[in-house]
């Protein structure tokens, strides 16, 4: 009978223990670092998830594509395709055109360029402007410690664009990369530097 | 022949407590888990190609998994196993009962007792840095300073007031609180320190909050002030999700707010006014203070030759605590350990930084109570074998041996 007894007070204290929790007492709380910044105070849901901060560069976003909320280093921030895991973005970035693309072909192990080579690539428009047509597929690092990604290929443009190199950069798995090509010169050709 | 490390000889046991008491201090046993270990460890290795490291560890060696099913090539293999973390206990188990309790006793045999203590000790390590361990990583930018770390998975929901633009202090709903109220589950969250109350559900783990006017909602989705929540499949590096849920304002006289989305990848927080008070709520990787600062004097990168490929990633620190300043060198393979932290060098930003570009490291920091253990335990095994080899050996080549070998 005490054995009995023993094992319903148990299954009890179990059985209570995994009823979910409605409601909680939250007490913890932790100072202030140096990650925490002043923040933008009743902004608005498009500031809150789109960063409405105007970009430098604006563009018709392709049916299909998913705008994602820019960044530091992608002022325009695309995913496309099936797998989700194809991305575009549009960056102002240093150096020339030439250090960019080479760099570029050094995230797919791809032969770097020589300086003649440079004039070996198809030209191509973006926002107004002639600049290189970059392509290269294989295995894809990003060069941030990433795991390295098989079966990627890389479509993209870089352009001299007043003093600074603009780049479009179309990164995803090759089936979907090979399908997006046209919607991503058309895109290009889209593509316009704010006033 | 006899072997030494055989329990000796025990009459099986009639009663059922001596039953499964055999039973868990048995060979079969040991074998059995530690096959069911290499196993594990096997499948978790090729699992791990397709679902990254993070949902695989969590799938094979976390307590909170009991059985699971492996996966190859994205195919289920029908073979269900126990988890590692399980399997782990049992082999615990079987060595406290089978090599410390039931072994064969006596200076003959104390080097096995050493080093069955060492594996035991090894095990409990485990255990202790599963449970207790925390891992986050700190960005710290060429010339500027830190003394804050950010867990890599853990999101959690902020609350502050705001008073004279400073947010002090910071109340944290911790991950373990929301993680399980998935869409239609809801639970609310008493704040003793404000004047309302949060209630939160949907959350998702990997999420992005998409206009209504952008892509319609596709599953029905709550909507929140023009946005929902999109569910996105979980990230290979489980780093890069970012999680999401809805939540609402409960004021103290009953009234509710309009839902809300708060959501790891959001660029502001959501505030409120309540009377002459404002507040805000946001979510983000659950900050962790350091008790000391680290400021970046210099950040080099090596890579091999025509590749992206890092050769070697140093950074040049300086760690600064009440005032007094330690400069430090941290590389790969070459940790700064201080006050039970350990800062490992993980990676350097930004992504595929052009030449002269201003960069950032990246530290892994590892606060791990049992860090040392698997060393100690490694000490301990040795200790005990070089013990048994020596009783073995010293018999072997001693005068009275070789005589009676030529006899």
């Amino acid at each position: 009978m005490k054995n009995s007894f023993a094992v319903l007070i148990t299954c009890a204290v179990v059985l209570s223990s995994c009823e979910e929790k409605k409601e909680l007492t939250i007490t913890e709380s932790r100072n202030a670092t140096t990650r925490d910044k002043p923040s933008k105070l009743f902004a608005t849901s498009d500031e809150r998830f789109r960063d409405a901060k105007p970009s430098p560069v604006q563009g018709d976003t392709p049916a299909g594509w998913l705008a994602l909320p820019a960044s530091q280093f992608r002022l325009l921030n695309y995913r496309f395709g099936e797998s989700g895991m194809g991305e575009v973005w549009v960056s102002l970035s240093a150096g020339t055109v030439f250090d960019n693309i080479n760099r570029w072909l050094g995230q797919f192990n791809a032969t770097k360029l020589d300086p003649p080579g440079l004039d070996t690539l198809p030209a191509a428009t973006i926002a107004g402007f002639t600049g290189k047509w970059v392509t290269a597929q294989g295995e894809y690092s990003s060069g941030m410690g990433d795991p390295p990604r098989l079966g990627f290929a890389l479509a993209g443009i870089v352009a001299s664009v007043d003093g600074q190199i603009l780049t479009l950069k179309m990164v995803g798995p090759k089936a979907e990369v090979e399908a997006a090509k046209p919607i991503l010169e058309t895109f290009a050709k889209s593509l316009r530097m704010a006033e | 022949m006899e072997n030494s490390d055989t329990p000796p000889p025990r009459k099986p046991s009639r009663t059922l407590p001596g039953k499964i008491f055999d039973v868990l201090s048995g060979f079969g046993l040991a074998t059995i888990t530690l096959l069911l270990l290499g196993l594990l460890t096997w499948f978790a290795t090729l699992e791990q190609i397709d679902h990254g490291l993070y949902p695989t560890l969590n799938k094979y060696f976390h307590w909170k998994s009991v059985f699971l099913l492996p996966e190859i090539n994205g195919k289920t293999v029908p073979l269900p196993l126990p988890s590692g973390y399980w399997v782990g206990a049992v082999l615990l188990v079987n060595l406290i009962l089978g090599g410390v309790i039931r072994i064969r006793k006596g200076w003959s045999h104390v080097g096995n007792l050493i080093s069955h203590f060492g594996i035991i000790f090894m095990l409990i390590a485990g255990g202790v840095a599963h449970h207790f361990s925390e891992r986050g990583n700190m960005a710290v930018g060429e010339g500027e300073s830190s003394n804050t770390a950010e867990d890599y998975f853990e999101y959690v929901v902020e609350l502050t007031e705001i008073k004279q633009a400073t947010p002090v202090p910071i109340t944290v709903i911790r991950g373990d609180q929301i993680k399980d109220l998935e869409p239609g589950k809801t639970r609310i969250f008493r704040l003793p320190e404000f004047p309302f109350d949060l209630e939160i559900g949907g959350y998702l783990v990997n999420a992005q909050p998409v206009s209504i006017h952008e892509r319609a909602p596709d599953k029905q989705q709550q909507k929140a002030d023009g946005y929902y929540l999109m569910e996105k499949p979980g990230e290979v590096n489980a780093e890069a999700n970012t999680a999401a849920c809805y939540a609402r304002i409960l004021y103290r006289d009953g009234k509710k707010s309009d839902p809300f989305i708060v959501a790891g990848a959001s660029f502001h927080p959501f505030s409120l006014r309540l009377e002459d008070r404002v507040f805000t709520v946001d979510m983000r990787k659950r900050l962790w203070p350091m008790p000391f600062t680290v400021k970046l004097d210099k950040f080099t990168a090596d890579f091999h030759p025509g590749t992206s490929s890092p050769a070697k990633f140093v950074s040049e620190v300086t760690r600064i605590e009440n005032n007094v300043e330690a400069k430090v060198t941290i590389q790969m393979n070459e940790p700064m350990r201080y006050e039970g932290l350990t800062f490992f060098q993980a990676s350097y930003g930004p992504p595929g930084a052009g030449p002269g570009e201003k960069m950032y490291s990246v530290f892994e920091i590892v606060h791990n109570p049992a860090d040392h253990w698997p060393e100690y335990s490694l000490y301990i095994v040795s200790f005990g074998m070089l013990i048994t080899f020596l009783q073995k050996l010293i018999p072997h080549i001693s005068p009275t041996s070789r005589k009676k070998r030529h006899v």
